[in-house]
């Protein structure tokens, strides 16, 4: 088998690059396919504490590349999917723990066991980066519709195409858009972003309060029915299978308290 | 006269006089709370021993020589003015002090005005009245980590390599580390291991002796590394996300949300029986 290996960055930090990861990763397990989740994050790992696996790490991405253990010991299962696996970043650990030669081999040795082996990318453009992007043949841009976000997030695409060779597409996630400020152009629309960008658009994911909420449980929204972030990432996982979804009504109502009200008698999300 | 007297004497050392004491009860009351708590100090000082007229017979003196080692003392030369005490020491081999001993002047005793009672805690021979509970708190607390198959011994975890195998148990150094450990941070060591301080999530502490956290440990602690099944681990408050003892491992329960009920004491885990298992010591 060879799977696709698919590398999640946006250059700069805290626009959702783990919270995609993780929601990507659960959402693509659900359809069935195998997935692997890899932190490229060494040492400010965050992906297990999302997933909520981090007390079952007892090896990780290090001590594969450093041969202290074998790959599939060092891949933690899903407690909830059993497609579903992680491999850890170190921890006590720097970026300058593996190089990309390393990144390209382990890919390699991960897709062939795995359809989809989605990376968690670090931030910046530096050697941590480097490495993320080093094995992977698509990439999925992350940004927030904020300039400073905009800006990285092109920067990254620019870095992007000048390995046209390896990278073979790259398409773009809107996080956090908040409709109601996009109606009082208070913020970037989704159109506005893709006029800076012009990239694909492979989806737009709502802010949404349960994403916190699911951080600190460590469950994924995109494991659960009733949250518009969660079904976000699902038509996400879809789109990336091939299959063609329209993007969800960002407008519909969603914080009234009689769509609360709806909401608890149906808690299924409305599109 | 007071029944026992320490002597400083300019350049032939110190001369405990004892011949104020009717009995050898008295004797070993006196050595006892008067050089208990200073054993050090007598290192390297050549010490004479008075005992006046008292009457030993050689068990006796056997008996009073031990209570002296105990207390880090040995006589250099043991003064007597009794026949049958000399004769008994010099049974026993000890050097019978010649002339006659400096000994204090004897003055009246003045009750001072105001004087605070000082009290010398006695050494007894007797179990200190401790009593031990030892309560099991594993349950909800963590959860075994049972590995897939049995490990390939080139697959065994080969997380550190300077643990010395030939290392004895007595042989291991202790180390202190007067720092807490933030996330990223690590420390090994191959003796024990003291933190001083807290092991926040994401640090790791390794050691092949015990590890114990003077605060909380919530990172990931491994003792006994490289097969040592008698180490434990304890802290002030044991709520690590890993613990792992010689080859077995242990995590936490899986989280809800974000407050985790913490333990009410300090706590140490040890390996019985091939399982980790946590335990609350109380005494009362």
């Amino acid at each position: 088998m060879s799977g696709r290996v698919i590398v999640i960055t946006s250059g700069k930090g805290g626009v959702g690059k783990t919270t995609a990861s993780a929601n990507i990763g659960v959402a693509l397990a659900n359809t069935g396919a195998s997935v692997a989740l890899v932190d490229m994050d060494i040492g400010l790992r965050n992906l297990d504490i999302l997933m909520g696996l981090e007390n079952r790490v007892v090896y990780n991405l290090v001590d594969v590349v450093e041969e202290r253990c074998k790959l599939r010991q060092a891949l933690v299962k899903d407690k909830r999917m059993p497609t579903l696996s992680l491999l850890p970043a170190a921890q006590t650990r720097d970026k300058t723990a593996v190089n990309a030669e390393q990144m390209k081999k382990l890919c390699i040795e991960l897709k062939n066991t795995f359809e989809f082996v989605i990376i968690d990318c670090p931030a910046g453009i530096e050697s941590g980066f480097q490495n993320a992007i080093a094995g992977a043949e698509e990439a999925i841009v992350i940004t927030t519709p904020e300039m400073s976000a905009v800006r990285d997030a092109d920067r990254i695409i620019g870095l992007l195409e000048a390995r046209k060779d390896e990278i073979e597409q790259y398409r773009l996630v809107i996080n956090r858009i908040r409709p109601a400020m996009v109606k009082s152009s208070d913020m970037m629309s989704v159109d506005d972003v893709l006029e800076i960008l012009s990239i694909k658009l492979l989806g737009v994911v709502p802010e949404d309060e349960e994403i916190i909420i699911s951080t600190n449980k460590g469950e994924p929204v995109s494991g659960t029915d009733n949250t518009r972030s969660g079904l976000a990432f699902r038509n996400i996982a879809r789109r990336l299978r091939g299959e063609d979804v329209p993007l969800m009504d960002l407008d519909a109502p969603n914080s009234t308290w009689i769509s609360r009200l709806v909401k608890f008698f149906a808690p299924v999300a409305r599109v | 006269m007071s029944k026992i007297a320490i002597i400083s004497r300019p350049d032939q050392g110190v001369l405990i006089d004892v011949s104020g004491c009717a009995t050898l009860e008295e004797v070993i009351e006196q050595l006892n709370s008067t050089l208990q708590l200073s054993s050090h100090f007598w290192k390297g000082t050549p010490v004479d021993l008075n005992l006046g007229s008292l009457t030993l017979t050689e068990q006796q003196v056997a008996q009073l020589l031990a209570l002296t080692k105990g207390l880090g003392v040995t006589p250099r030369q043991v003064f007597s003015l009794d026949l049958s005490t000399r004769s008994a020491l010099d049974a026993r081999g000890v050097t019978i002090g010649l002339g006659k001993p400096m000994s204090l002047p004897t003055v009246a005793p003045v009750e001072a005005e105001g004087a605070l009672p000082v009290e010398v805690p006695q050494v007894t021979a007797e179990e200190p009245n401790i009593t031990s509970i030892t309560i099991d708190t594993t349950e909800d607390r963590i959860v075994m980590v049972e590995t897939d198959e049995t490990p390939d011994p080139e697959d065994a975890p080969k997380l550190v390599n300077f643990v010395d195998p030939n290392l004895k148990k007595e042989e291991e150094p202790t180390l202190f580390l007067k720092q807490g450990l933030r996330s990223g941070q690590a420390v090994s060591h191959s003796g024990n291991l003291v933190i001083i301080g807290d092991v926040n999530p994401g640090a790791e502490v390794v050691a092949a002796g015990d590890i114990t956290v003077w605060g909380a440990l919530r990172g990931i602690a491994h003792a006994g590394i490289g097969g040592n099944d008698n180490a434990e681990i304890r802290a002030l408050k044991l709520e690590p996300i890993q613990i792992r003892i010689s080859n077995a491992i242990a995590r936490s329960p899986d989280r809800t949300g974000i407050k985790v009920g913490g333990p009410a004491a300090p706590e140490s885990a040890r390996l019985i029986e091939g399982k980790i298992r946590i335990t609350r010591s109380y005494f009362e």
